[in-house]
């Protein structure tokens, strides 16, 4: 994918304007609560996927990044609020930009405009999951297994594939319907058939028996065999193909009507009861009855969905995938009643297969009694037939059905009054009829016959296509399946060991023997973890909370390891570090460092130590440490650093603006003789609280490493080294004299350090201290690799007192 | 298309490829489907399976 170059930002969240330096490299960004980092990572989230994910999700339903993305100020002019990215693109040796508009969200500049960098910021957009947010990471790890699952789900995009897979489950269902209607069909046509044939079962022999007693008759070939092409009334004279009435055929298809109108009471009894006691159900408890509305409604929804604006009210969320889940949820709460429709509508469709079958009936009648030319029992059958149809049609959806319930109470089919009237007139006028000469019987028999075996035929190969559309439907839904669950399993499996193996690297120290179990089920996704060698049990039974925020950020990690491979290239962790306790912090720096060394890390933090810890641990450097120390709303956030610190507050003294040059140097000093004090292993008096003021930290730094100057020349001196032990008593002598110095203001560090008066000072007062600060600080930093100084190893007996780059490296281990 | 879905497509159509009831011709529309980035409908499915051999008659 991309490596990050640089960002210009405006406008944007809590960000006027801001341009950083990234240079490929992982950069952390340091700042108080409130200095804007996470502007940072909005702003970067923003330009590579028109998303702010810290403006979507729960509890953030009226926040959207339309309105809420620009800065306050420019609330009005999202124009104005834009970022834009410079990266490279490994893959392609490309570098490009990107430029993206509050007011365009959907519409980014990609400089150059080639199809294939495009391609590369498309699939970006498509992974939002490169952020992630301490809030995120209990997501993973303290939530209920179904939910879990969503969220692994999410970052893994199988929203994609799950829509795939219940496509072709829908498929399946409705290939399974088409297969159910065609087989019914087919045994109607056949049923027609053989009634007119007039043979006890439905077989070529007795088939073909009777259509040749009818051919004997009028001279014709018997036929000897029945395949597709057979007709049987081959060589019957086309004048002789004039009628299809033949009148024992029609006496037979009369009585198999009125026989079929007669057991109607009895008909799909059962189904109308399940779906009246359904109704009744739903009639009682209007709150179910709305739950199942809204499933119908919800599942409308989903089915239109295509982009992040509502189907259904046209209101546009911020991603399709938030809007899908929030869909997903709501129609969840309402699977209750989803179980009560999918039995209704299974009854009604039962009752919709009588009824098709009972208008297969009255189609023929209608035949027959328009070549009787009975007019008012024909139109009686049309209208019967029409008012079937529409019912039918009403049985196929919920709210469709829930209009049938006062026909269901009386009669499903609702047989017009007149029938019996009408069709017993019907049949005894063809009774009546002087039987026709044996010659037209024949001849009408076989006319009628061949038109029944055609219309036969035409179902049985009707079935025959559905029933290989079912075939294949069946085996693509179970092949995905097989495929999907396959590959997940796999994933898991990778995802378990990597997860496992990287919270042993973070906490090796105890947990040597962790391990973890993913266990996917349908819609859940379990995960039990290793307690100390005590068995398997859910990450928040026995871990502590530090424990179980680092198993988060494992967890993501090696979700995205397994997910991108060697295109995991950027990650933006927005104060995510913090999850780690403090005792493993160097192991977690080793953990990215090791095991990602192709991923830029994007870092935010809020302690500033573990800013400092990552570059002493080389995760960053003193370049791509970024921090902020203060924030205004007019001004964004302020960047700190080493060589830009003393810029800045000459720059506020020069505007007169002694409280800003005052809150800065203090922050600094502040950060400074933390930091040293942590380098240094400096001795403090303990605080339970942890809560260390500057005049706890600043005078202890400086004790103590006027102390390990002393041991560098004392160490130097019985090595024989006269020359390191002339520099090292020349370092204690400098910072002797930078400290004396400062004592110069004395009166005004006393009130700084205790009181923080600095901002009442007037600028002549002022500038004195920050020159004797400056000079006392640039004692503690290398002018090479502007680190600060630091004794090596941490812990034990200290055995050199050195800088990253080396320049500075005294000797603390005498002979 | 995500590397996992990409990963979860080829080994489905592979899968079906071995399969009596899925024609040459079915299992191509079918991959055109699944590639062409739009979402996959049931109707679209279904239409795959459906369409008689060499396409519809129109």
């Amino acid at each position: 994918m991309i490596r990050l170059q640089s960002a210009h930002i405006e406008e944007l969240r809590g960000i006027r304007n801001l341009d950083l330096e990234f240079n490929g490299k992982t950069v952390a960004i340091w700042g108080p609560n409130g200095s804007g980092k996470s502007g940072v990572i909005d702003a970067i989230e923003f330009a590579l996927t028109g998303q702010i994910a810290r403006l979507t999700g729960r509890g953030t339903k009226s926040i959207s990044v339309a309105d809420h993305g620009p800065h306050v100020d420019a609330v009005k002019f999202p124009d104005a609020a834009f970022v834009e990215l410079t990266v490279v693109i490994p893959s392609l040796s490309k570098t490009a930009t990107i430029k993206r508009k509050v007011s365009a969200p959907n519409k980014p500049v990609i400089t150059p405009n080639d199809a294939d960098v495009v391609a590369v910021f498309d699939e970006i957009a498509a992974h939002p999951e490169i952020t992630l947010a301490r809030r995120d990471i209990l997501r993973f790890i303290l939530v209920e297994p179904t939910k879990r699952s969503e969220e692994v789900q999410a970052i893994l995009k199988l929203d994609d594939i799950g829509q795939t897979r219940t496509a072709l489950s829908s498929a399946q269902n409705k290939l399974r319907g088409a297969l159910k209607t065609a087989g019914s069909a087919m045994k109607d046509a056949r049923d027609t058939l053989q009634r007119h044939c007039q043979i006890a079962t439905f077989g070529v022999s007795e088939l073909l028996t009777a259509v040749n007693v009818r051919r004997e008759r009028l001279g014709l070939a018997p036929l000897t065999k029945l395949d597709a092409d057979t007709a049987l009334d081959e060589g019957l004279a086309a004048s002789d193909k004039g009628g299809e009435f033949n009148k024992s055929s029609a006496l037979a298809d009369l009585v198999t009507l009125q026989d079929s109108v007669a057991a109607l009471p009895e008909v799909a009894k059962e189904s109308v009861d399940v779906v009246l006691k359904a109704i009744a159900q739903l009639e009682g408890d209007p709150a179910l009855l709305l739950a199942l509305q809204r499933v119908s409604l919800l599942q409308k929804g989903l089915d239109l969905l295509n982009g992040a604006e509502c189907p259904l009210c046209d209101h546009a969320w911020a991603s399709e995938s938030d809007l899908r889940d929030h869909l997903r949820e709501k129609k969840a709460k309402s699977d209750a009643a989803a179980t009560l429709q999918s039995a209704l509508l299974a009854a009604a469709g039962t009752i919709a297969t009588h009824a098709e079958t009972l208008m297969g009936q009255l189609r023929i009648a209608y035949r027959i009694a328009q070549s009787r030319n009975d007019t008012e029992f024909a139109t009686l059958l049309a209208s019967w037939g029409t008012d079937l149809r529409t019912f039918k049609a009403q049985l196929g959806s919920l709210d469709g059905v829930l209009g049938t319930k006062h026909r269901l109470q009386q009669s499903w089919a609702a047989q017009p009054k007149t029938f019996d009237t009408l069709h017993a007139a019907a049949r005894a006028a063809i009774e009546n009829l002087p039987d026709q000469s044996a010659t037209v019987e024949a001849q009408s028999f076989l006319v009628t016959a061949q038109t029944r075996l055609a219309d036969f035929r035409a179902a049985s190969a009707k079935h025959a296509a559905a029933d290989a559309a079912n075939a294949a439907g069946v085996a693509a839904y179970e092949a995905y399946c097989r495929a999907m669950e396959g590959e997940l399993d796999a994933l898991y499996t990778d995802v378990q060991a990597e997860f496992s193996e990287f919270y042993r690297l973070i906490n090796g120290d105890d947990e040597t023997d962790f391990t973890a179990k993913l266990t996917p089920e349908e819609g859940k996704l379990d995960l039990a973890v290793n307690f100390y060698g005590r068995g398997l049990f859910p990450p928040g039974a026995y871990h502590s909370e530090g424990h179980q925020d680092g198993m988060g950020v494992c967890l993501y990690l090696a979700l995205m390891k397994r997910l991108f491979g060697s295109a995991f290239t950027l990650a933006l962790l927005d104060d995510v570090v913090m999850s780690v306790d403090s005792g493993h912090r160097y192991q977690f720096c080793k953990l990215l460092k090791e095991r990602f060394p192709e991923t830029q890390f994007v870092i935010t933090t809020h302690d500033r130590l573990w800013a400092e810890q990552m570059r002493s641990a080389g995760l960053v450097t003193g370049k791509s440490l970024v921090a902020f120390y203060s924030w205004t709303v007019d001004t964004g956030p302020l960047v700190e650093s080493n060589t830009e610190i003393w810029a800045d507050i000459d720059a506020a003294l020069a505007k007169g603006k002694v409280d800003n040059a005052a809150s800065a140097l203090r922050h600094h000093l502040e950060f400074v003789s933390r930091h040293m004090a942590d380098n240094l292993r400096a001795s403090l008096v303990f605080k339970g609280d942890g809560n260390y003021e500057l005049g706890d930290t600043l005078p202890a730094v400086l004790s103590r490493l006027k102390e390990l100057y002393g041991k560098a020349a004392a160490a130097a001196q019985s090595w024989g080294d006269e020359g390191a032990q002339q520099a090292a008593s020349a370092r204690k002598k400098q910072l002797s004299e930078s400290n004396g110095a400062s004592n110069v203001e004395q009166w005004a560090i006393n009130k700084a350090v205790h009181y923080n008066e600095w901002a009442n000072f007037g600028k002549t007062d002022f500038i004195p201290v920050v020159a004797a600060f400056k000079d006392l600080l640039a004692r503690m930093n290398c002018s090479t690799c502007s680190a600060w100084l630091y004794v090596t190893p941490r812990g034990g007996s200290p055995e050199a007192l050195r800088c990253s780059c080396a320049s500075n490296n005294l000797n603390l281990k005498a002979k | 298309m995500s590397t996992l879905q990409q990963q979860i497509t080829d080994k489905f159509l592979a899968s079906l490829a071995a399969e009596k009831s899925v024609t040459p011709e079915m299992l191509d529309a079918l991959k055109q489907l699944l590639v062409s980035g739009k979402k996959v409908k049931a109707d679209d499915i279904v239409a795959v399976f459906t369409t008689p051999s060499g396409g519809a008659v129109t």
